[in-house]
């Protein structure tokens, strides 16, 4: 018998109680991985976000529009490279419960600005010569199982047909975004095909290529300026900024989720510093012998130290491990509205509760286990 | 020359208000080899010199010498490793632990050795040999007897191989019989492998084993068996 497997078997002297505790921390870890990996999305925008690119947007608002005749003055903008356009749709592909991101873009900008989408040669001029055109990302397409060439219907509450009927488009190709987790699945379609319909000539923000990134403030300035004062003032921010602010719409997610992960594990502690002390308080006379036999006191606090760091540390193994594989295929089971973004990171900070846990919680009966008097322990024994 | 002097010791401790004299100006000597029963009726404060001489307590008065170490010098830390090199203790109730088995529960002092598992296995089955246990090495306590949970306890406390037993009513939780045959066990001990052994008891049959009786009254030594150790008792 080693130090360790005399570890174990004192850890599972009570099985059905260890095994519970054990249960409830697998639980919260992997809660933690979870949610911790919708709130990374939210700490840290998108992942892969180009700090290169600018968008301008309405001054006051996301859902003001802005007019296409703004694109020219901001391509004559000093630093500022390609500007594309694009606007949100809304859309809906089986009715009711298939929310989509669906954006109406300039076919002719719109992958020369995203440079890091790939699609194929052929499907890009397919999508850019036909009217009704649309590109989906492959997982999208693997997820309803369609066919390059179908015929995709589309509803939109925002942009609903004149004859209420769903839009109809068709499926051209597919595009890769280049990093599947990062949250970003659009379905694409051509702006043309919206402004025909409703003779819009206003899109929801700019994409916008710049030379020097070091440079962006001073460019976003510079194109603000342009509109100050004009019906259509704008704001214009690195395109990482923008999804940070697109998200804080949503709420301070990543606050929620702190503040539902504290209380989980403020009662993990409770709970598990409950087993501890249980467990120290069923072994006392069991703690004098090993005294008695030669364990000096900070060694027997040392393994009662151990044995709660070991409790937590195998719960957060199972339960980040498990979180980690929910994490990181949920999204394709998941709307795109909820990104899960699963990140090293994540399980870092994880090991270091499990860590700091099961060090909090065997505290107590370490310091107990310090001062125990072997005499006094065993005359009550 | 005394493997074991108690010179002047006294302990007293406090409960709430009141002071407690358990030991009162005690002077003893033991000899390698020996086999002492502590004799005494309840309170005499036959534990609590055993627990001053296996080095649980330390006296409040007066110095208790275990071959070389005066144990009043050593710190807890200390006297923990010295406990784990020179004593070997047994306790009435046994005080096995439930989630090992016998063979491991032997292995536990050797935890604190610089052995290896192997060494370890070995020289536990060997230990649990000794007691006539080498059968029961994988039952846990609570499918052993009370005989032979004394006897996996008496191999715990030789494992190590320390030079004194310290035996707390080894026999007080066991029928005749069974106690007869531990005694029989301690005496082998003593007398083959030259273990000195130091014996609370209130069992006169048990004393018997011994090779001196000590009797304690009132906290303090009123008489031995020892002729040599008479001299120390009437001052």
């Amino acid at each position: 018998m080693g130090k360790f497997q005399f570890l174990l078997r004192c850890m599972f002297r009570r099985k059905l109680r260890t095994t519970l505790t054990m249960l409830s921390l697998i639980t919260a870890f992997l809660l933690f991985m979870l949610l911790r990996s919708i709130a990374f999305v939210f700490d840290a925008g998108w992942e892969g976000v180009d700090e290169g690119r600018l968008q301008t947007q309405s001054k006051y608002s996301m859902i003001e529009m802005l007019p296409l005749t703004h694109i020219d003055q901001i391509a004559n903008v000093a630093g500022v490279g390609i500007v594309t356009h694009s606007s949100w749709f809304g859309g809906v592909f089986q009715e009711g419960d298939t929310n989509v991101a669906t954006f109406a873009v300039d076919p002719e900008t719109y992958f020369d600005v995203y440079s890091e989408f790939e699609v194929d040669a052929e499907q890009l001029e397919e999508f850019r010569s036909i009217r009704t055109a649309a590109l989906a990302p492959e997982p999208m397409i693997e997820r309803y199982g369609w066919e390059i060439g179908q015929k995709v219907p589309v509803i939109s509450p925002i942009y609903p047909t004149p004859s209420g009927e769903p839009w109809v488009f068709d499926l051209v190709g597919s595009y890769s975004s280049g990093n599947e987790s990062d949250g970003f699945q659009a379905f694409l379609f051509q702006h043309e095909y919206l402004r025909e319909t409703f003779d819009m000539g206003v899109a929801g923000w700019f994409v916008i290529t710049i030379d020097d990134p070091s440079r962006s403030d001073e460019i976003s300035a510079e194109i603000d300026k342009l509109f100050a004062n004009s019906p259509d003032e704008t704001r214009t921010m690195t395109e990482s900024e923008a999804a940070k602010q697109f998200m804080a719409q949503l709420g301070d997610i990543s606050l929620m989720m702190t503040g539902i992960l504290s209380s989980v594990f403020f009662t993990m502690v409770l709970l598990t510093a409950n087993t501890m002390i249980q467990g120290y308080r069923e072994r006392t006379s069991e703690l004098a012998v090993m005294k008695t036999l030669g364990f000096t006191d900070l060694g027997v606090a040392t393994y009662l130290l151990l044995e709660s760091v070991l409790l937590c540390a195998i719960s957060a193994v199972i339960g980040i491990g498990l979180g980690s594989m929910i994490a990181s295929s949920a999204q394709d089971f998941m709307p795109p509205f909820v990104p899960i973004y699963f990140a090293w990171q994540t399980v870092l900070w994880a090991g270091c509760i499990a860590l700091g846990l099961g060090l909090l919680v065997g505290l107590v009966p370490a310091i107990s286990a310090i001062r125990l008097s072997i005499v006094d322990a065993l005359h009550r024994h | 020359m005394a493997l074991i002097s108690l010179r002047s010791v006294s302990k007293t401790y406090t409960k709430g208000r009141e002071q407690v004299d358990v030991l009162s100006d005690i002077d003893l000597d033991i000899n390698e080899r020996d086999f002492v029963a502590l004799m005494g009726p309840s309170g005499s404060g036959k534990t609590t010199m055993l627990n001053l001489i296996g080095g649980l307590d330390h006296p409040t008065y007066g110095e208790v010498v275990v071959g070389d170490s005066s144990l009043n010098s050593l710190s807890s830390r200390e006297l923990s490793r010295w406990r784990a090199q020179n004593i070997g203790f047994v306790f009435q109730f046994y005080n096995l632990l439930p989630v090992l088995t016998a063979q491991r529960n032997v292995e536990l002092p050797l935890l604190l050795t610089k052995l290896k598992g192997r060494e370890r296995k070995k020289n536990a089955a060997t230990a649990l040999d000794i007691v006539g246990l080498a059968d029961r090495a994988k039952h846990k306590p609570a499918e052993l007897s009370g005989g032979q949970q004394q006897r996996v306890a008496i191999a715990r406390a030789i494992v190590a191989d320390p030079q004194i037993l310290v035996c707390d009513e080894p026999t007080g939780d066991l029928d005749r019989n069974t106690a007869e045959e531990v005694l029989q066990l301690l005496e082998t001990l003593n007398q083959k492998h030259n273990k000195t052994i130091v014996m609370v008891t209130h069992d006169p049959k048990a004393a018997e084993h011994a090779k001196t009786t000590v009797f304690l009254d009132k906290g303090k030594l009123s008489s031995t068996s020892d002729p040599e150790q008479s001299e120390l008792v009437n001052g």
